[in-house]
């Protein structure tokens, strides 16, 4: 049985977009299970069928379909229901799980530029997180009329789900000089991310995040057996996460634990069905 | 053809910068340090922006001459 003793969360960095934890207590299954549940379930907004009026531009309808499922969309979890979950049962969709966006543009002086903020939404708070991406360029006289519908979905089904760009963890690393080190300086100058400095006779660790435990300094070692040490802590991770800005960080992770302590009481009922058919 | 509008490797939203990333260079920047500023990272991002050629722009002018021609059809 796995126990939990005590998680410490310590959040070194946090913007709008990424965010660094520091996780404390916790064992690789945990932190990879997290991990894996921010990717592929939770769930957000983006364009998933689009139905072409007119297209009189140089790329195909399904190129431009592609281009938009691809911009991300501010997504409101709360108001909107996944499709297969939605009360209303239809294929098509109703207003809980489908947001419609429309595109109108005609190039009519000189070739311009389609962005994304010319799309329409029927709800203002569902718009593609920047006003600035390209969707296509039409030359004058070409037409461009769709509308689009939008609907929550999951990272398992499609990239375009996952609410992250990044989401990885790495061992906290653990650096020992030993006191037969006669600081030389060769690991100071091997070390690719400058975790080490020399100050007057000693080897010093200096910024100790930055490590990527890649052995490098050990191996530089004059020393046999070498005088430094690069370990990982156990039940210490570097968690980091980088939105796409569908939503914000500390939603995705708020959301990835809900989803988490749901799919562990599925299983465990699951278990005690099947206890109680052996019994 | 145009630029994608997410990186093909890790799915961070690129297109958006582009625009940004290609008038900086054009004007005479460092190409790594105009990434820097903008906030691209990762290699697989910052290769989407450096490798890209806006080979729709050279597709367009047939379009554009074309309807060149149609006009000078009705003037005449």
């Amino acid at each position: 049985m796995w126990s939990v003793e005590i998680v410490e969360v310590e959040v070194l960095e946090k913007d709008e977009r990424n965010v660094r934890l520091l996780i404390r207590g916790v064992d690789v299954p945990f932190v990879n299970a997290l991990r894996r549940t921010i990717i592929s379930e939770v769930p957000c907004m983006a364009i998933d069928e689009v139905v072409m009026i007119e297209n009189s531009s140089i790329l195909q309808d399904e190129i431009i379909a592609l281009r938009l499922g691809l911009i991300p969309l501010k997504t409101d979890l709360d108001s909107y229901n996944l499709p297969q979950e939605c009360p209303c049962k239809s294929e098509f969709g109703c207003n809980l799980c489908r947001v419609t966006l429309t595109l109108d543009v005609e190039a009519k002086e000189e070739t311009r530029t389609v962005y994304s903020g010319e799309l329409k939404s029927e709800n203002p708070e569902i718009v593609p997180v920047s006003d600035k991406i390209p969707i296509i360029k039409l030359a004058r006289g070409q037409k461009l009329r769709l509308e689009a519908y939008a609907r929550l979905g999951k990272g398992k089904n499609h990239a375009k789900w996952q609410p992250v760009s990044m989401c990885t963890y790495k061992y906290f690393p653990k650096i020992e000089v030993l006191s037969k080190c006669d600081a030389c300086g060769k690991c100071v100058e091997i070390c690719p991310r400058k975790v080490l400095a020399k100050t007057e006779n000693k080897i010093e660790v200096r910024n100790l995040m930055a490590c990527t435990l890649c052995q490098d300094c050990v191996e530089v070692c004059p020393q046999n057996p070498p005088a430094i040490k690069v370990e990982h802590e156990e039940d210490t991770f570097i968690f980091s996460l980088e939105s796409t800005n569908a939503l914000p960080p500390e939603r995705i992770l708020t959301e990835a634990i809900k989803i988490l302590d749901k799919q562990f009481n599925e299983f465990e009922e699951q278990i005690k069905v099947e206890k109680g058919e052996e019994s | 053809m145009i630029i994608p509008v997410r990186c093909f490797t890790c799915g961070k939203l690129i297109g958006d910068v582009w625009e940004e990333f290609a008038r900086r260079v054009k004007a005479g920047e460092n190409p790594g340090e105009v990434l820097d500023s903008l906030g691209i990272k990762r290699y697989c991002c910052r290769r989407m922006l450096l490798s890209h050629v806006e080979i729709i722009d050279e597709v367009l002018r047939f379009y554009e001459e074309a309807e060149k021609r149609k006009e000078a059809k009705v003037y005449y």
